[in-house]
């Protein structure tokens, strides 16, 4: 019983970090219609300077506004500078710029930052609760991680469904033409997506360092579990994001706990669920519409 | 995916400074040094040989997941060179030692490792690290006939089988003899214990196993497999804790004895820990989880009190005749960074292949660097507590290790070295310990045939 709770509530946890990966891939869809490949190492970028500044001696909190800000100015001159001239040509071109810029970031944060293994620092404590005598695999920065990622997603659905910028960018995303012709600054949006999206794949970078090991690549893993819990939840819905990355922490976690050989049946189980998914329903768990594209 | 680094920079600006010493050294070497003996000329005897260079070749783990600690060692292999080379090198040869960045990715491994042999056109490589990846040149080296010494990995595959894999060669103890020696241990001082084990999902977790179960098999109570590249631990330790383990052994990587600490920390489980060799060095797990917030961890302590093993001096060992040897060279270097036990297990690799070049003699060939491995090999006298198995028939590293605690930065033994083969019971090691030569550098004769 204990071990079922602990591995369910690891499962949860790993979830909610693959949520908020996937949460930045899904804002950065639904602000350009673009799935952002580069996404991890952009947070990675961010995560790094967080973790300059805390070396330095300054306090979590004012790296974490820092590395917000940061992943803010990234993605609006990525967006200006790299992706702007290929946007609305090939869908193609968009992701392959994206592809490339994932390897270039990656060896950049190499090159400036060193290449080392280095541990991250929580801004919560690392031991468990203690329930009925027994410790918990639930820590209260998992309980951070939990109400970032929730707060993150309220943000993001306020955001869309109830302001004026949110509507605009939802507009100039599914048709740049008609949004210009009834007067969206339809460049400063996708430029302002980019950048919200960046931040909110900055923090979770953030979350997913915070009590780990960071290293250039530390997000190549995460990249393919967020990407499946994005599409799992439907690429086009926050709250899809977050059950679709749940669903996929939970999975793994009691495939990891309970298979035989478990640990090494993790990364080839995602692509399972992501099949088995996709055949069910092929716009994911929560597409409003059937297979829009702009 | 090619991932530059700064590392590699320093890298390769040290190939070339070292290749430039080569360059110039060849004039005034007469001076001394390690070798000697020989009244003939230098000659290009082999592909990497020239009159006044041998060139070697390795492949490490600089970048990525199990780049702490082991990206260490080849600063130290070259520290040693270094001072061999100052020295006079080996028969007036200066070496040139050029080691590639593979992430311990066995793909990566394949291509840098060709290109050593091919482009660079290396006589021999010495230490390449790591098992999945040092697996995949295995074949290779063999087939091309190019001498494969001194691997860094404790796998079986490098010397159980000198037919298929003659040109390959063990230094470390083999993972399987270690299991053997921590399994007669615990049966003797843990009869009770429940034992849980914590394995890498690979040769080395199942060579490890098979050793510890031909002595505890009865006490085991679970078996819990990582896949390295998979961070998350939580369902294995889960699991290791559910079983009711109060002992657990680790056959892991250094940063999976950080992750398992932590994870134990989180859910409030405290078995009695022993980490074999290979993830035990309290330093560098200490520097990995040193940096967590709210005093939960701190530094090294957390490690305090495991059990570990050992085959080489450390460098809390500070009245090590060997460590002072090679902390005297380390200084000299002028290489950023502390002495630790990487940098240490790196110079005494070098130490061994210094001692296998001279016994190849003035004039070395491939063939003939194995031959005289195989022939004098098992009598060598170095850094590790117990001697080779190397013969024709065996191509197996050192087979002896200690048990010892850790306690902060360092460790106490608590069982001296004990000796073993494959399919041999366990003994005492009755030899006595070591002193290194004055000036640090063997002078083996060269073996004649």
């Amino acid at each position: 019983m204990q071990q079922f709770v602990n591995v369910t509530l690891t499962g949860l946890t790993q979830g909610l970090i693959y949520a908020a990966f996937a949460l930045a891939l899904v804002l950065i869809w639904r602000s350009t219609r673009i799935v952002n490949f580069a996404q991890g190492s952009m947070a990675a970028a961010t995560t790094f300077i967080a973790l300059a500044l805390i070396q330095a001696g300054y306090s979590y909190w004012l790296a974490l506004v820092v590395s917000l800000a940061s992943g803010f100015v990234l993605g609006a001159i990525i967006e200006r500078v790299i992706i702007r001239p290929v946007e609305g040509g090939n869908e193609l071109n968009a992701v392959i710029v994206a592809l490339g810029l994932f390897v270039a970031l990656q060896a950049l944060i190499a090159i400036i930052f060193g290449s080392s293994f280095q541990s991250f620092p929580a801004p919560f404590g690392l031991e468990g609760f203690q329930i009925g005598g027994n410790r918990v695999a639930f820590t209260p920065n998992s309980l951070y991680i939990f109400g970032a990622v929730v707060v993150t997603m309220l943000l993001l659905v306020a955001l869309f469904r109830f302001t004026r910028v949110g509507l605009a960018m939802r507009a100039s995303a599914f048709s740049q033409e008609v949004s210009r012709l009834l007067g969206v600054k339809v460049g400063g949006m996708l430029t302002l997506g980019w950048g919200l999206a960046a931040v909110v794949g900055s923090l979770s970078g953030l979350l997913i360092a915070g009590g780990g090991f960071v290293y250039p690549a530390y997000m190549d893993s995460l990249i393919v579990f967020g990407f499946v819990a994005a599409i799992i939840g439907g690429l086009d819905s926050p709250i899809g994001a977050i059950v679709g990355g749940l669903i996929l922490g939970l999975a793994l976690s009691y495939i990891s706990g309970y298979a035989p050989r478990g640990s090494a049946l993790v990364t080839i189980s995602a692509l399972v669920i992501l099949m088995v998914v996709l055949l069910v329903r092929p716009g994911g768990l929560f597409s409003s519409t059937t297979a829009r594209r702009a | 995916m090619s991932r530059s680094s700064r590392r590699l920079v320093s890298v390769l600006a040290a190939a070339t400074v070292v290749s430039t010493i080569a360059a110039c050294g060849g004039g005034d070497s007469g001076g001394g040094g390690g070798g000697g003996g020989g009244g003939g000329e230098n000659e290009a005897s082999d592909i990497g040989v020239t009159e006044d260079s041998i060139k070697l070749g390795a492949h490490f783990p600089l970048t990525g997941v199990a780049a702490p600690g082991y990206s260490e060692i080849p600063t130290g292999v070259q520290a040693y060179f270094d001072y061999v080379n100052e020295n006079g090198g080996i028969y007036d040869r200066q070496i040139e030692y050029i080691y590639r960045d593979d992430a311990y990715n066995p793909t990566n491994t394949s291509t840098v490792v060709n290109q050593l042999v091919l482009e660079d056109e290396v006589f021999a490589i010495v230490g390449g690290l790591g098992t999945p990846t040092h697996s995949a040149v295995l074949d290779f080296l063999n087939a091309e006939g190019v001498p494969d010494l001194f691997v860094s990995s404790g796998s079986l595959l490098w010397g159980e089988d000198p037919e298929t894999n003659p040109y390959t060669f063990g230094w470390q103890t083999d993972y399987e003899s270690e299991g053997k020696i921590i399994g007669e241990y615990i049966a003797n001082e843990f009869p009770d214990a429940k034992v849980g084990l914590f394995l890498q999902d690979d040769d080395f977790g199942e060579d490890g196993e098979a050793g510890i179960r031909e002595y505890i098999d009865d006490q085991i109570v679970a078996a819990e497999r990582y896949t390295p590249g998979n961070t998350n631990v939580g369902p294995q330790i889960a699991a290791l804790q559910a079983a009711g383990a109060d002992f657990v052994v680790g056959f892991n990587v250094p940063s999976y004895t950080a992750l398992s600490q932590l994870t134990a920390l989180q859910l409030g489980y405290k078995p009695q820990w022993f980490y074999s060799n290979v993830g035990s060095d309290p330093n560098l797990v200490g520097s990995l989880l040193g940096r967590f917030s709210q005093g939960a961890v701190s530094d090294a302590s957390l490690l305090d009190g495991a059990l570990t093993t050992g085959y080489l001096p450390t460098v809390d060992m500070t009245d090590n005749p060997w460590i002072q040897q090679f902390q005297e060279i380390w200084d000299a270097s002028g290489q950023e960074g502390e002495l630790t036990n990487y940098r240490v297990y790196g110079m005494a690799m070098a130490y061994t292949t210094v001692q296998a070049l001279q016994a190849a003699g003035q004039n070395p060939t491939r063939d003939g660097l194995v031959e005289a491995i195989e022939q004098v090999g098992a009598d060598w006298e170095g850094p590790l507590f117990a001697p080779f198995r190397y013969s024709e028939e065996s191509h197996m590293g050192t087979s002896g290790m200690t048990i010892e605690r850790i306690s902060g930065n360092g460790s106490e033994e608590v069982q001296p070295v004990r000796i073993t083969d494959l399919g041999e019971d366990i003994s005492e090691f009755d030899g006595e310990a070591t002193t290194p030569p004055e000036n640090g550098i063997p002078e083996e004769e060269a073996y004649e045939g």
